[in-house]
């Protein structure tokens, strides 16, 4: 390509934006490898995770259970499930989203595939070193970081790698317009490393001093679900639902507004996690304002995805990764509210050191981030394998076994949460009535970690069958074929 | 201790310094002019507006 | 788009203030905080640790004990935390000097934890309690901690360190006793060490309603 015709291929009206479909089955092919070995690894760490999750939930009703031993105690086990999720299933599982999506809207095969196989090498060592650290009693006891020291650097050179192919993917992509998705990809993958190094460096390797290390420690933690899950999250909505519909998105200036509007007043979020605690009031006050502000890119992304939905809902009924989506995108609506209310003081009283602070946790980063995955996923799979789902009858189950299990557990950790903060807060009742209200709502919070699971078996056994081409024998998944009007399908 | 300072003005810089710079660009090259086309960009001549394109695996 | 400088100021300002505010300053004044003399007694506030308390604090953050019990005073009248007898005051920065790592908590599944020095004084009560929970408060669902305890045959005398008074599921049957480990020893030391009702000048207690 000579310069002149460079320069003036960078003009959006000189290039054709679309693909035809034998140039975007070469593009999702040159995916296959990788972000199969990502997603392989998000699923077998979200079984681990789920399985820590469970055993730890009934540990609060049942303190006897395997109490015999150091590395089962309950808290090792919580912290293990904590990573586990977070860094084993949830990151991973948006990484092998995160790249298929870049691939896709660069609009070139992928490059430099060997930089994510290494990554995703490091990854899983790192996350199984971490694991098994904090299990033997090395766990740093500091939240979303209780990694030891010696597990983190090989996490950091997997998000290293990646970043770095983020950079690479986007100089060499095919110029033209950047598609809102890529925008939060490429902040997501460049921010992450240098949030975590960070962290890690004030916290974990050369630990400031006294309570400063509770405002490094919630800065990082908040910034992790704002900076890297939400972004990863969001760009998978704003990728899946126009597509699998076939419309564009409502309103793009919203979409751009909404992620700009997200990357200025997510950071100051982070200490509305301690408030009351040691610190300047103004510090927390800031946060709180700042939470407050997050409804503006809130509210903005939940217009523009429901006037784009307007009218579609329908296609729920015959779109396992619609449904997925939009459980996530209505979610991630639900928690930021909820999350900007938790941060008013007032409400914050009956809210802090309780279990409704759990639910919100859980809501945000399964009800949200986890169903946004698995929906990307759905979608994502048949492309790469070239083969359909086995069976819809599996899908169809996965999704209420988690839909109904992250509701239960949501609504009882909130209830429960709400009057355990009720009696804490009463200097007329004891600590004991704390606990005594929160137990019944604890014990459905564990009936629901086996919906979870069970939903999680399911998609794995999906999984693996996909991987294994097993099922009906067809030419080819009916999504290659020529598009086809949906016939109505139960529920 | 001057590590702590410069990775804390280093990580300002590099945190503002990419975003502005992010910004600064896409307004020079264009991305944030034309916005409905820019919409578009996710549909191609065999998966055009209009065409859906995912559905539960049929059960024969 | 004529605006442009004016808008990446704009835009520079935010983020630099988030990175300023939640990050530079915490380092940069909480971070380099140091304790107060005390005339009287010719120490600190906060007092320095023993060794073993210090060794206490790794055992505190390995077996996870923050992810049940929180360890910071709250002022009224957002919260009922003095009125409730966790402490005498409100916890302020300079209480938490010398922990590592800063043990605040976000959950209280069990009580605070901030002065259990000054509530549970007695070494014996901690070691019966961290053996088995239950034994001490029947309604507890705190996980028992016995496996940084060792069981052994009484050779001749009673050893000093043995646990007095053990009664539940898990008592030694006659002739045994349960003395415990190295970090039985220096978990106990270090919550024992956690009184913050010392006076700082930052917190005033609160006059008594």
């Amino acid at each position: 390509m000579n310069p002149q015709s460079l320069i003036s291929s960078f003009h959006p009206a000189n290039n054709p934006d679309t693909l035809a479909s034998h140039e975007r089955a070469e593009i999702d092919a040159s995916t296959r490898f990788p972000v199969l070995l990502f997603f392989a690894s998000a699923i077998f760490w979200l079984l681990i995770g789920s399985l820590l999750g469970l055993i730890s939930a009934w540990k609060m009703t049942h303190p006897g259970l395997f109490d015999q031993m150091a590395w089962l105690t309950f808290g090792r086990l919580r912290p293990a499930h904590l990573n586990t999720v977070i860094y084993g299933w949830a990151s991973a599982a948006g990484i092998g989203v995160g790249v298929w999506l870049m691939a896709r809207l660069c609009r070139v095969p992928l490059l430099h595939s060997k930089l994510l196989i290494s990554a995703a090498i490091f990854w899983n060592l790192g996350v199984l070193v971490g694991v098994m650290g904090i299990l033997a009693g090395d766990s740093r006891s500091i939240e979303w970081l209780e990694f030891p020291g010696y597990a983190t650097p090989i996490l950091f050179i997997a998000y290293a790698f990646i970043g770095i192919w983020a950079i690479i993917m986007f100089r060499f992509r095919r110029p033209g317009h950047v598609y809102v998705s890529q925008w939060y990809l490429f902040a997501a993958f460049l921010w992450f490393p240098w949030l975590y190094a960070t962290a890690n460096i004030l916290l974990v390797w050369q630990p400031i001093q006294g309570s400063a290390q509770g405002a490094v420690n919630w800065w990082f933690a908040h910034n992790v679900l704002g900076l890297w899950f939400t972004p990863i999250g969001l760009a998978s909505a704003y990728y899946m639902i126009p597509k699998v519909i076939g419309r564009p998105i409502h309103s793009y200036y919203l979409s751009i507004l909404g992620f700009w509007s997200l990357a200025l007043f997510y950071s100051w979020n982070g200490m509305h996690h301690l408030i009351g605690g040691p610190f300047p009031a103004w510090m927390v006050s800031a946060s709180v304002v700042a939470s407050i502000m997050m409804f503006i890119p809130v509210v903005t992304v939940a217009i523009n995805h429901h006037m784009t939905m307007r009218g579609h809902f329908g296609a729920l009924k015959w779109s396992p990764t619609l449904r997925f989506t939009v459980f996530g995108a209505m979610t991630y609506t639900v928690v930021s509210l909820q999350g900007s209310s938790m941060a008013i003081p007032s409400l914050n009283t009956l809210t802090h050191f309780t279990d409704y602070t759990i639910g919100h946790a859980h809501l945000g980063l399964y009800g949200f981030f986890s169903m946004m995955m698995f929906g990307a996923m759905y979608y994502i799979v048949p492309r790469l394998t070239g083969w359909e789902w086995p069976s819809a009858n599996a899908i169809r189950w996965h999704f209420w076994l988690v839909a109904v299990g992250i509701l239960l557990m949501v609504v009882s950790l909130s209830i429960g949460g709400i009057l355990q903060g009720l009696a804490q807060f009463d200097p007329q009742v004891s600590f004991r009535s704390s606990l005594d209200y929160a137990t019944p709502f604890r014990w459905i919070r564990g009936l629901s970690g086996f919906l979870l699971l069970g939903g999680h078996v399911v998609f794995a056994a999906l999984f693996t069958l996909m991987l294994l081409k097993v099922g009906r024998q067809k030419e080819g998944p009916a999504l290659f074929a020529a598009p086809v009007k949906p016939e109505a399908a139960p529920l | 201790m001057i590590a702590g300072y410069l990775l804390l003005i280093g990580g300002l810089i590099f945190l503002s310094g990419s975003a502005l710079a992010a910004f600064y660009w896409a307004v020079k090259d264009g991305q944030l002019e034309n916005l409905p086309e820019a919409s578009l960009v996710i549909f191609d001549d065999d998966e055009p507006v209009g065409t859906a394109t995912d559905r539960f695996p049929s059960s024969q | 788009m004529n605006k442009l400088p004016l808008l990446f100021l704009g835009v520079f300002i935010t983020f630099a203030s988030s990175w300023l505010g939640l990050v530079a300053y915490p380092y940069l004044t909480l971070g380099n905080m140091q304790p107060l003399p005390d005339e009287d007694t010719g120490g600190y506030f906060p007092p320095s640790q023993s060794g073993l308390a210090v060794a206490g604090q790794r055992v505190y953050a390995a077996n996870g004990c923050v992810y049940c019990h929180s360890q910071q005073v709250r002022l009224a009248p957002l919260s009922t935390d003095i009125a409730k007898g966790l402490g005498p005051r409100q916890t302020v920065a300079r209480d938490y000097l010398r922990a590592q790592p800063v043990f605040l908590g976000t959950m209280r599944t069990g009580p605070d934890l901030t002065n259990i020095g000054a509530r549970q004084p007695d070494q014996n009560w901690h070691h019966k309690h961290l053996y088995e929970p239950q034994t001490v408060t029947d309604w507890s669902i705190m996980p028992s901690f016995r496996y940084l305890y060792k069981m052994q045959k009484i050779q001749g005398q009673p050893s000093a360190d043995a646990i007095q008074g053990l009664a539940g599921p898990h008592a030694p049957a006659p002739g045994f006793e349960v003395v415990p480990s190295d970090d039985a020893k220096a978990l106990v030391a270090y919550l024992i060490s956690l009184k913050r009702n010392y006076p700082l000048p930052e917190s005033p207690e609160p006059p008594a309603n």
